[in-house]
């Protein structure tokens, strides 16, 4: 028997003042959890009724499918849970904004631990009770329909437990907010500021880092928030969504899970602390601690006319003077808005001036810091016997379409190389950075071949630090140190995916080898030999063959999961040529005159539509130069810009073919590799092969688009595609 | 006993509370004046342990009182606006507060709701102020606890109303030793329910007094003196507070007792003498005037 006065009767006699919210909690699940299930399982029912699934096993499937989207991971239902945890959060300890509830609960001889404990638990039991009966109605619905089996179940459960620990951040984060404010107005607003404070400040670093600083990039740029919660959920919700098996789905979430339950654990020590030391007399007052009133106006304040200042710096042409003038009035604005809001009168507007000043002297010393760069961000370069490792993203030398993670799923270039590219031989790297570390826009103007590399130092403290310089590729010195670095193995792991995928060979669908003309099919049993075949002749690769040679074909690797990558071959890669000629599926890259039936060269004449714009413009940019464009006395230059220039002629005779020839490259080819000086884009040429040919071009096209090699148009067609007036 | 010592709180700048240090004795009603604003409320909600002093000590029964939940069973604080949960009545109330005081007596608790006409079904918010008031102090009541602290909640109750709750209130000292403390910015409110008061001004106490003691030590004497010099021997040695004269009737306050005055009085040669009975009111108005204070200002209006 349990003294009346116990835990449990304290928290029978709180629920009965939360009977509303038991309805909107119960409410909130079992309408998502059952009615989604049954519209979904219903609609696969109509889908099979109307024969689009071929097999029993393909229905059954599908309907497994189905229990899964509705009952698994979902982004509404995240909203659901964290929009529910912030009002069960506020509701139970509202008390707290009365002074007459104060009276009453603080009076009576029950410890703040107690009160507290029942509070937080019964809302807890709330959201437990109301997210299972949810869920169970929706199992049992899908159960009714023979759409529940174990691997459904562990779904559920993952998603469950996700569910839950991210009801509790949301909940813990919104106590907190209640016991460090005194009305629910003030408690929304400091629940969005915990929440999204860490992301707000990430971004606008960012946002700073990229308008001020000159080494500032965005890859390799971890500007995920570390704690916060929200961004995680945002982030990651839809992914969880989409994910193909509960071990991907487990290896994503069950990281972020632990992080939250360390987050949640911290931020209840911190609510309930707050709880112990918050005086009664707070209740009605906009925040609870006034030693905190004006910590948190300069926190909040001086992020805010930053995000101002930033929004206006990128809207008016980077203009520095608006975008202080900006912050400054916004800083003003919003000093006084939180002054109103502490005070709830429009009369305390310009009190407690020095927190004012000290907010405004804050924004400026931060636009200061970036404006003059006080730290030296843009001169950082790392000792050497500081740095661990490094990896580095070239422009034109990644092959940013084919990077896929264990799961088939596309990252990014810099995230593969971040993950796989670690450079012991870190010399030649900082001896880059060292010598383009003073170059500035003017310098960059006087580059023959300027490229921007990007680079991410590991130090052996375990910071990471990323910048990124202009480089000059055609500069001697520079293509020597990026032969030394192209030549490292590290590097080629880091950059070409086929060095490093090991695992996901089995899962090949097919292998085709074009040379932007042919495509021919490779067995897929082939693909162990093709892999060592190619990275092998990946020994002779180096900054000089990428910057100076053109791939010769390109091999395709599809994966079942519809995903390809793309390993190109050069004229030097005997060994994959090999291999190629093997099984008959290689042909070289430059085409016989015979074949063709004839090309059309078209030349756009980009140098009289330049001409025409830097008459019009004189080099000002921006919206102005469309008015100007706009104005009767320019209205004629105007139209020179928008004049079509192109001139197009078809060659037909075999000699000047087979002279065009040696000059052009298949632009399928070209796509895939990025050469820096590539293609020169002034000409478009299309191929035609002869109806007769033996030659096995692709016949799906009429033509095949090439492009001339940068500086390589002959005269004579040069000639006959000049323009005339 | 409940001990204030040297409290001061602060409402941020503002001094509600200036080092008040004033004792309540066991199985007296202690009442507490002052204006608007002297810092009753915020003494009787540091006493319930709802608010922490800045300074000084609140002790109940020897114990601190603020988050101690022992030092809170002997308490029950009725706020001058009594809070009562939304959309219940007066069964779930007395449900609520028997879970938290075990002392609870729910009979008597039912027995005075008859005797007072409160319906236990009726929802509470279709009660009249002073309706709320009642049950307030019959929640007190049964609650059982050694102290009751009522924040003004006898100021607006009905005479007839005034009279039951007195009752009970010497019912309960009587059987139990309850000990009422009552805040009022009315002195007349208390003048018939209290056996001790405090005066509180500015946040301060100005006098704490036994109403009996400062009745007995404290008279009036209306007379016409038949020669100066009897006048001059009457009042010798005598505390004289205030002293009015019309004509050759002299109305006198003096401080002592009433037989210490009459054997005085009996001793010169009078041509009429009266020691006339002193309202709770006039013994107010005469021990602040000591102190230089105008006490019509501060509670009388």
């Amino acid at each position: 028997m349990t003294s009346k006065n116990s835990f449990w009767a304290s928290c029978k006699e709180n629920h009965k003042r939360r009977i509303w919210l038991w309805i909107v909690a119960v409410l909130s699940q079992l309408l998502p959890y059952g009615g989604i299930t049954m519209i979904y399982l219903s609609r696969i029912k109509n889908y099979n009724a109307n024969g689009i699934y071929r097999t029993a096993a393909e229905f059954q499937d599908a309907l497994y499918q189905a229990a899964k989207d509705a009952l698994g991971f979902s982004t509404d239902m995240c909203s659901i849970i964290a929009l529910l945890a912030a009002i069960i959060g506020m509701q139970g300890f509202s008390y707290l904004y009365d002074r007459r509830k104060v009276d009453l609960y603080h009076s009576v001889p029950v410890t703040k631990t107690r009160r507290f404990a029942v509070i937080y638990s019964n809302g807890l039991f709330m959201y437990l009770t109301a997210n299972l009966m949810g869920i169970l109605f929706g199992l049992a619905a899908a159960a009714s329909q023979r759409a529940v089996n174990a691997s459904v179940l562990a779904d559920v459960g993952l998603a469950f437990l996700w569910n839950l620990v991210m009801f509790l951040a949301f909940y813990h984060m919104m106590i907190l907010a209640v016991m460090l404010t005194g009305n629910w107005f003030v408690t929304v607003c400091g629940f969005g500021v915990i929440a999204l404070y860490e992301f707000v400040v990430y971004l606008l670093l960012g946002d700073l880092k990229e308008g001020f600083f000159r080494t500032f990039t965005s890859y390799f740029y971890s500007a995920e928030p570390k704690l916060s919660v929200f961004t995680d959920v945002s982030f990651n919700a839809q992914r969880l969504e989409k994910l193909p098996d509960l071990t991907a789905k487990a290896q994503l979430a069950l990281p972020l899970i632990g992080k939250w339950v360390l987050i949640a654990a911290a931020l209840l020590a911190l609510a309930y602390a707050a709880y112990r030391k918050r005086p009664s007399e707070a209740a009605g007052k906009a925040i609870a601690f006034p030693v905190l009133e004006p910590v948190l106006k300069v926190a909040v304040v001086i992020p805010a006319a930053l995000l101002v200042g930033t929004l206006v710096y990128a809207t008016s042409s980077e203009n520095e003077m608006l975008m202080v003038l900006a912050m400054a009035a916004a800083g003003v604005i919003f000093c006084c808005v939180v002054e109103v809001i502490y005070d709830f009168d429009i009369r305390s507007i310009f009190k407690h001036l020095v927190s004012s000043g000290v907010a405004l002297a804050g924004i400026l010393a931060i636009f200061c810091i970036f404006k003059w760069d006080i730290f030296g961000y843009d001169s950082y370069i790392p000792a050497q016997n500081k740095v661990e490792s490094i990896a580095i993203l070239t422009d034109g030398y990644y092959d940013s379409y084919s990077y896929w993670d264990e799961n088939q799923r596309y990252v990014g270039a810099d995230t593969y190389a971040k993950e796989n590219m670690f450079l012991t031989d870190t010399e030649p790297v900082l001896a880059l950075a060292q010598a383009y570390l003073q170059t500035d826009e003017a310098a960059v103007e006087k580059m023959t071949a300027p490229r921007t590399m990007r680079i991410l130092y590991r130090l052996r403290s375990g910071r990471e630090a990323v910048r990124a310089i202009v480089v000059d590729y055609e500069e001697p010195e520079t293509e020597a140190l990026l032969n030394r670095i192209f030549q490292a193995e590290a590097f080629k792991k880091g950059t070409f995916q086929v060095m490093t995928d090991e695992t996901s060979y089995d899962r090949v669908t097919a292998i085709s080898y074009t040379n932007g003309a042919t495509i021919v099919a490779v067995p897929t049993e082939e693909i162990w030999r093709l892999r060592e075949a190619w990275i092998k002749d990946m020994e002779q690769f180096d900054f000089t063959m990428a910057r100076d040679e053109l791939p010769c074909g390109r091999l395709n690797v599809e994966y079942d999961n519809y995903s390809q990558r793309q390993w190109c071959v050069y004229d030097g890669f005997e060994n994959t040529i090999a291999l190629l000629d093997e099984q008959e599926a290689y042909y070289p890259a430059q085409l016989d005159a015979k074949d063709i039936d004839s090309i059309t060269v078209i030349c756009y004449h980009n140098e009289l539509t330049q001409d025409a714009e830097a008459a019009l413009y004189h080099g000002d940019p921006g919206y102005a130069l469309y008015r100007k464009a706009h104005a009767a006395e320019t209205f004629a230059t105007a139209k020179s810009v928008y004049e079509d220039y192109t001139v197009r002629e078809t060659f037909y005779d075999e000699e000047q073919i087979a002279q065009i020839l040696p000059h052009i490259h298949a632009d399928y080819l070209n796509a895939l590799w990025g050469n820096y000086k590539g293609m020169d884009q002034n000409y478009s040429v299309e191929v035609v092969f002869k109806k007769d040919t033996t030659y096995p071009y692709r016949r799906d096209s009429y033509y095949f688009s090439y492009d001339f090699i940068d500086g390589q148009v002959p005269d004579f067609v040069a000639e006959a595609t000049a323009y005339t007036e | 006993m409940i001990e204030i010592h040297n409290v001061t709180k602060h409402f941020e700048k503002i001094k509600a509370v200036d080092e008040v240090s004033v004792n309540i004795r066991e199985k007296t009603v202690f009442g507490l004046i002052g204006t608007n604003g002297a810092g009753k409320s915020t003494v009787l909600r540091m006493i319930a342990g709802i608010l922490k002093p800045d300074e000084g000590t609140v002790a109940v029964d020897n114990m601190p009182v603020y988050d101690n939940v022992e030092a809170k069973k002997a308490l029950f604080f009725i706020a001058d606006e009594p809070y009562f949960f939304a959309n219940t009545n007066a069964g779930t109330m007395e449900r609520y507060y028997s879970g938290i005081y075990d002392a609870f007596d729910k009979e008597e608790y039912y027995r005075y709701l008859e005797k007072f006409n409160l319906d236990k079904n009726r929802k509470i918010g279709t009660f009249s102020k002073g309706m709320k008031k009642q049950l307030a102090l019959l929640l007190g009541i049964c609650a059982r606890t050694k102290y009751i602290l009522c924040d003004e909640t006898f100021d607006g109750l009905d005479p007839v109303m005034r009279q039951g709750i007195k009752s009970i209130f010497a019912k309960e000292m009587e059987e139990r030793g309850l000990t009422p403390v009552i805040a009022s910015h009315n002195l007349r409110e208390l003048e018939d329910i209290c056996d001790h008061v405090g005066l509180l001004h500015k946040g301060g106490v100005l006098l704490s007094k036994d109403l009996e003691d400062m009745k007995c030590n404290i008279q009036k004497v209306q007379c016409v003196f038949s020669t100066v010099e009897d006048e001059l021997k009457a009042l010798n040695g005598l505390e004289i507070l205030k002293k009015e004269q019309r004509g050759s009737l002299s109305t006198i306050t003096l401080r002592s007792t009433r037989e210490e005055v009459e054997a005085r009085f009996a001793t010169v040669d009078t041509i009429f003498y009266e020691v006339l009975p002193l309202s709770l009111e006039e013994i107010f108005i005469s021990e602040t005037e000591v102190v230089g204070y105008d006490i019509k200002k501060l509670i009388l209006g």
